[in-house]
């Protein structure tokens, strides 16, 4: 079992808390034990990296601190924004001597232990989808029966791809692997990659949802059962906000939306306690009873 | 008539921006004409820097920039031009940074200056090593800011024939490139600011659009050109484009080096090794490849002493260049260059105001020939002169402008003349397409007047241009028949441009037998001739072909001296 | 040597409206570019082909266009490997402006955009000096970036918020306005922040980084745009939902450490907002998916938080400067790894020789002819 520290960000926690107990249940089965960051934040998202981008870097400084207190070489992450936002203040401290001392001094006086730039951040989709491939292909053995999976990747995953850099970020292909050695049809369509709104959604609503509807849309009209994706702001969006869509443009697409872990987990056989489909706003039946059939 | 001006600027480069706005803060209407939208000007493409004696790193004077430029110019330049050029360069620089141009700084915030070409003291201002851009940008701001007080710009229309009625210029004659058709813009004055004509070879390190309109349409409107044979060849060029790696990559420390690492330099110029004159260092080049000491037809630029930090920080923008287009990343390797056809000393003739021959009309810029500049530019005066003769043109072309009349409404039956002509061209079905043409003239120029001339091989180019024109003139094929975004037709115009100006270059080369700046004629002609060749060429197109007469060089402090580096 | 390359490219002729994907084989050489590409497919195939082109250096920004539908410079697109892999792209107009023939779109909404943001320096001084102004070159450095800008078109090309919304600024004239925000000579600041701050300002980027992703000179506008955000909250411009959206944040951080999602809402859009909100929100709590505020959810040690806050602020790095701070670092990501593997430039398999000055040899004085 390798030892990788966790960091679960703020939806894992509270809104999106099926997908931390998904992510939990499913970790040691592809052989990861997981060391849960307890004295972290917030990563900031795009907000507090805009509002007040100093502390930005400071609080994901401390979250890499005590990543690396673990002991770990891998920060594992599920949530695009925070992915970006660890890997980007990462980068920054590796390679500015002169920022690095000062946030250290800082995170010194206030009782955080000094940044040493030894921990990597990934996201338990590079994960399974690279070094732990093998270990997804064994232990997805009840397979998705040919279950017809839309991959969303959202946007920060992928871009800045110098900043990520694990998949193509004009023809990513981890999420589509991935589907495929959990048995199912991965679904292709041109805004898999483009923006589900979410940063948006509250200030600017009519521009969002009008960039909500087009994977949603596009993945039904090609047929898919369900679509998957590794960020839970992502999936706020294309779950929660799916009545919206309804709303505005009365088209009721009923599209299933699951996390990774989710679909990993429901080939690999994990209980509906462990998986909690309940907690989706837009139901997860129909996906059931198909992989039940 | 699509519309009419006081001042009407042809190009909308450096210096056709600066003259726009000069003439537009006088008082003038001014409507400026530009092929390209005004940002994609060939300007934007300078890297290393302009030059003025501001004194900021090391004592410097006017005069002893203007001295540097006159022995640079190899005692061709007119002196009384370079005098104020010199003098008045400063303030220029000044006013740029004061409209917000972001140039790279001392440690005490003031403007960084670094060496340059030649140049006895560091006086070549900068940003980092995208100059032009930096300059472009800061004119079309200020250009925007005109245009909301009612500056017109004509975007994508690209001008192909003068109005001159009664001894007056009065108008443009342009194709309308994004919309099609032939339309009529007048002024009172005209300003021609359209750059060089690198095109005219193979290898050059300028744009697409460096054709030499305005020269050409000059030329073919009766006027003289000047100095036409001197054409300066980049010393460091990327093999096969001509893409231009900056002589601020020397002037941060950089090395020319041959096969076995030895800076050649030395032993051509050895006080000023890199840093010699341009014509200088590509000559040197030009003879370690010849003498079998280059590497696949170049030499090395070697910049990997600098470090990381310098490049990164200083060098930026060339290091992204050699990586996309040699394939090299200069931190660890050296970067392959030989010469490549940069800037055209020669151009429209004008006087120290921009004003040419005749009523109306001025120049300014690449386009120009003052002369400022004489057998050879040093690095970082060309995007001085724009800057400087900019304006002065713009000034004189509002005064004369707000004082003038209007034209006799001749320009609607040239107009009319014109669109026969277009229509002409667009009708042809029969003949091959140009770029064969294009192509056998680039490659042509680039054997037999290159950096080293020599008679039999000028002999032989005019016999080359020669049939081509007759090609030409036979007829070209444009398949786009359509009006709308027609390229297909404005290059084939611009073939004949480069066609006319390429006899005049060869003429000219041809009857001066000797060496000096960058016509160089080292196995025939290799000295310098004061007695008989301290003067310009002068082109004038009579009948149908180029006639060579001589102009005397306007001396005031300076004697010609031996010039060594 | 040369290399067959094969390209697909969306003709279209906006008068007639006829669109069509035409397929060429052209012979070019190694080294070539997309740009040489269509040249020769203009000069040898179809001289009617439309596509702006000029300094095929990267430099003047004519020849933005997409390639398998992302915008790129078509003079820095080397052909090479997809001719080796046998792929074919597709090449087609940039988007979100309209199309005027085959690869050119028409401009003028792109420069309306820019005019829009006020483009030139409004002096913060009535009287200009002499000379130049004094700025040291750390404070123009906040710029650098947005000074980038060839305005090629390629971040509006793909920006997902402006294909929703047509209004917004967009990346480019964002960036711009960044650079006159960031510079110490501009007087115009508050009334620039409070100009972009307005609707289908900068408060509408959806951050996509596709702007970031697509720009080929480093520009990052998505940053630009979120020093413009910092700026105008260090100078109180915050009345926008964006801007209390990110302020929540920011509490939340400092008090609970995890964000308060349930309270992000009245906080962001207002209380009446909020309750109009209510049937949608019951929607989501019947799921659980609005956590109860009270009892918060506290991050362990959140005192270190509220210190790094209280100590952060005392700093002064104060708006884009915290932004500014990491833009080193992350323009030299390749060059530090790079450096990092122990790579010298003297010391590789074909290494070039080290220079050495003539005079330095010993005894070789070599008679060359000039």
């Amino acid at each position: 079992m390798k030892k990788v520290a966790y960091y679960k960000g703020c939806l894992a926690s509270l809104s999106a808390k099926e997908l931390d107990i998904s992510t939990q249940a499913l970790a040691p089965k592809v052989g990861y034990e997981l060391l849960e960051l307890e004295s972290v934040t917030c990563c900031g998202a795009g907000d507090i990296h805009e509002a007040e981008p100093d502390y930005y870097v400071h609080l994901n400084a401390r979250i890499l601190a005590y990543a690396e207190a673990t002991g770990c070489d891998t920060l594992m992450t599920v949530c695009n924004v925070c992915t970006l936002n660890l890997r980007q203040a990462n980068y920054q401290l590796q390679i500015d001597e002169e920022l690095r001392e000062r946030v250290n001094d800082n995170l010194e006086q206030v009782g955080v232990p000094r940044y040493q730039g030894t921990v990597d951040v990934k996201h338990f989709l590079w994960l399974i989808a690279g070094e732990s491939f093998a270990e997804l292909q064994a232990v997805a053995h009840k397979g998705l029966k040919g279950l017809k999976v839309a991959p969303f990747y959202g946007c920060q995953i992928l871009r800045p791809s110098k900043l990520m850099g694990f998949d193509n970020p004009d023809k990513p292909e981890s999420l589509e692997r991935i589907i495929q050695a959990c048995g199912g049809e991965a679904i292709d369509y041109p805004a898999k990659i483009k923006c589900c709104g979410f940063p948006i959604i509250q200030a600017r609503e009519d521009t969002a949802l009008a960039e909500l509807i087009q994977p949603i849309e596009q993945a039904k009209e090609a047929g898919a059962d369900a679509m998957v994706t590794p960020c839970p702001l992502c999936h706020l969006s294309l779950d929660a906000w799916q009545s919206k869509l309804k709303k505005q443009t009365g088209k009721d697409f009923q599209m299933p939306i699951l996390h990774l872990s989710q679909l990993v987990g429901v080939a690999a056989g994990l209980t509906d306690a462990e998986l909690k489909f309940k907690r989706h706003v837009v139901s997860v039946q129909p996906v059931i009873e198909k992989l039940s059939v | 008539m699509e519309a009419m001006h006081d001042v009407l600027v042809v190009g909308a480069g450096c210096a056709g921006m600066r003259a726009a706005i000069e003439a537009h803060d006088r008082g003038a209407s001014v409507g400026v004409i530009s092929k390209l939208h005004p940002t994609r000007s060939h300007s934007g493409a300078a890297e290393g820097g302009i030059n003025a004696a501001l004194g900021n790193t090391a004592e410097d004077s006017p005069e002893k920039h203007a001295f540097d430029t006159v022995k640079g110019s190899d005692y061709l330049g007119d002196q009384d031009a370079i005098e104020i050029f010199t003098r008045e360069a400063p303030g220029d620089i000044y006013q740029l940074e004061h409209w917000g141009a972001v140039f790279s700084r001392n440690d005490d915030g003031r403007l960084a200056q670094r060496p340059f070409g030649a140049a006895g003291s560091p006086r070549t201002v900068y940003a980092a090593d995208i100059t032009g851009h930096v300059l472009i940008q800061v004119l079309y701001e200020q250009l925007q800011k005109r245009m909301a007080e009612g500056m017109t710009v004509h975007e994508e229309y690209f001008a192909f024939r003068l109005v001159i009625e009664d001894g007056r210029c009065t108008g443009v004659i342009c194709w309308d490139l994004l919309n099609g058709g032939v339309k009529l813009v007048t002024g009172k004055s005209v300003i021609l600011a359209t750059g060089g004509a690198g095109r005219l070879y193979r290898a050059t390190t300028n744009a697409y659009a460096c054709t030499g309109d305005g020269m050409a349409m000059a030329l073919r409107a009766g006027l003289p050109l000047k100095d036409m044979e001197f054409m300066q060849f980049h010393p460091t060029t990327m093999y096969p484009s001509g893409i231009l790696i900056t002589e601020g990559c020397r002037g941060e420390g950089g090395y020319l080096i041959n096969k076995e690492g030895e800076r050649f330099m030395q032993r051509y110029a050895p006080n000023a090794l890199e840093l010699a004159s341009r014509d200088v260092v590509s000559r040197s080049e030009t003879t370690e490849i010849e003498a079998g000491r280059g590497v696949n037809g170049s030499v090395y630029l070697d910049l990997r002493h600098l470090g990381p930090e310098k490049i990164l920080t200083r060098l930026p923008g060339s290091r992204e260049l050699a990586m996309t287009y040699a394939g090299v990343d200069p931190i660890y390797a050296p970067i392959p260059v030989r010469p490549g056809a940069h800037y055209h000393m020669g151009g429209v003739e004008v006087d120290n105001w921009g004003l040419s021959e005749v009523e109306g009309l001025y120049a300014s810029g690449e386009v120009a020939c003052v002369s400022v500049h004489g057998a050879n530019r040093l690095g970082g005066n060309s995007l001085m002169e724009t800057i400087t003769f900019g304006r002065r043109s713009g000034q004189a072309a509002a005064e004369h402008a707000l004082s003038a009349s209007a034209g006799n409404g001749a320009g609607e039956a040239a107009r009319a003349d014109a669109e026969r002509w277009v229509k002409s061209i667009l009708d042809n079905t029969e003949g091959e397409r140009p770029w064969a043409i294009r192509d056998e003239l680039g490659q042509s120029m680039l054997e037999n007047f290159g950096v080293f001339r020599r008679a039999e091989k000028m002999e032989a180019q005019l016999g080359i241009i020669e049939g081509l024109s007759e090609r030409y003139e036979r007829g070209v094929v444009v398949e786009d028949k359509g009006e709308v975004f027609n390229s297909d037709l404005t290059q084939a115009i611009e073939l004949g441009y480069l066609l006319d100006l390429a006899s005049c270059m060869l003429q000219a080369g041809s009857a001066r037998t000797e060496s000096r700046g960058a016509h160089s004629r080292p196995y025939d002609f290799p000295d310098r001739d004061d007695e008989n060749f301290l003067k310009h060429s002068i082109t004038r197109w009579v009948g149908d072909g180029p006639e060579l007469s001589y102009r005397e060089v306007r001396m005031t402090q300076w004697e010609p001296m031996e010039r060594k580096y | 040597m040369a290399m067959q390359v094969g390209l697909k490219i969306w003709r279209y002729d906006a008068r007639t409206g006829d669109r069509a994907l035409k397929e060429y084989e052209i012979s070019a050489p190694e080294e070539a570019t997309l740009l040489d590409c269509l040249d020769i497919v203009k000069d040898q195939h179809d001289g009617s082909l439309a596509f702006r082109k000029s300094c095929r250096m990267m430099i003047c920004g004519s020849c933005g266009m997409r390639m398998d539908g992302g915008a790129v410079l078509a003079c820095k697109t080397r052909m090479y490997d997809i001719a080796q892999a046998g792929q074919v792209p597709v090449i087609s107009a940039m988007g979100n402006l309209p199309i005027v023939k085959d690869l050119v779109v028409d401009m003028e909404p792109f420069w309306q955009k820019m005019r829009s943001v006020d483009p030139y320096l409004q002096p913060r001084y009535d009287q200009a000096q002499e000379r130049e102004n004094v700025v040291q070159q750390k404070t123009m450095d906040v710029i650098h970036k947005e000074s980038l800008c060839i305005n090629c078109g390629c971040c509006t090309s793909e920006c997902n918020s402006l294909e929703s919304d047509p209004d917004f600024l967009g990346p480019a004239a964002l960036a711009k306005g960044m650079r006159f925000v960031g510079d110490p000579r501009d007087g115009a600041t508050i009334e620039r922040l409070e100009k972009y701050s307005e609707a289908h300002g900068l408060w509408d980027c959806t951050r996509c980084y596709f702007c970031n992703e697509r720009c080929p000179k480093g520009v990052d506008p998505r940053d630009a745009i979120a020093k413009l955000g910092a700026e105008a909250m260090k100078n109180g411009i915050d009345r926008d939902m964006g801007a209390k959206h990110a302020k929540w944040f920011v509490t939340s951080a400092k008090t609970t450490g995890w964000l308060r999602e349930t309270e992000l809402v009245p906080k962001t859009q207002g209380l009446v907002a909020s309750i109009k909100e209510v049937k949608f929100a019951m929607g989501l709590a019947r799921k659980g998916k609005v956590p109860p505020p009270f009892p918060p959810h506290v991050a362990a040690e959140i005192g270190e938080s509220r210190a790094l806050f209280d100590l952060v602020k005392a700093q002064g790095r104060d708006g884009a400067l915290g932004i500014v701070q990491g833009e080193k670092a992350l323009g030299r990501i390749e060059s530090h790894h790079e450096a990092a593997g122990g790579r010298d430039p003297y010391n590789e398999p074909d290494s070039a020789p080290r220079p050495f000055l003539p005079s330095e040899r010993e005894g070789s004085e070599e008679a060359v002819s000039q």
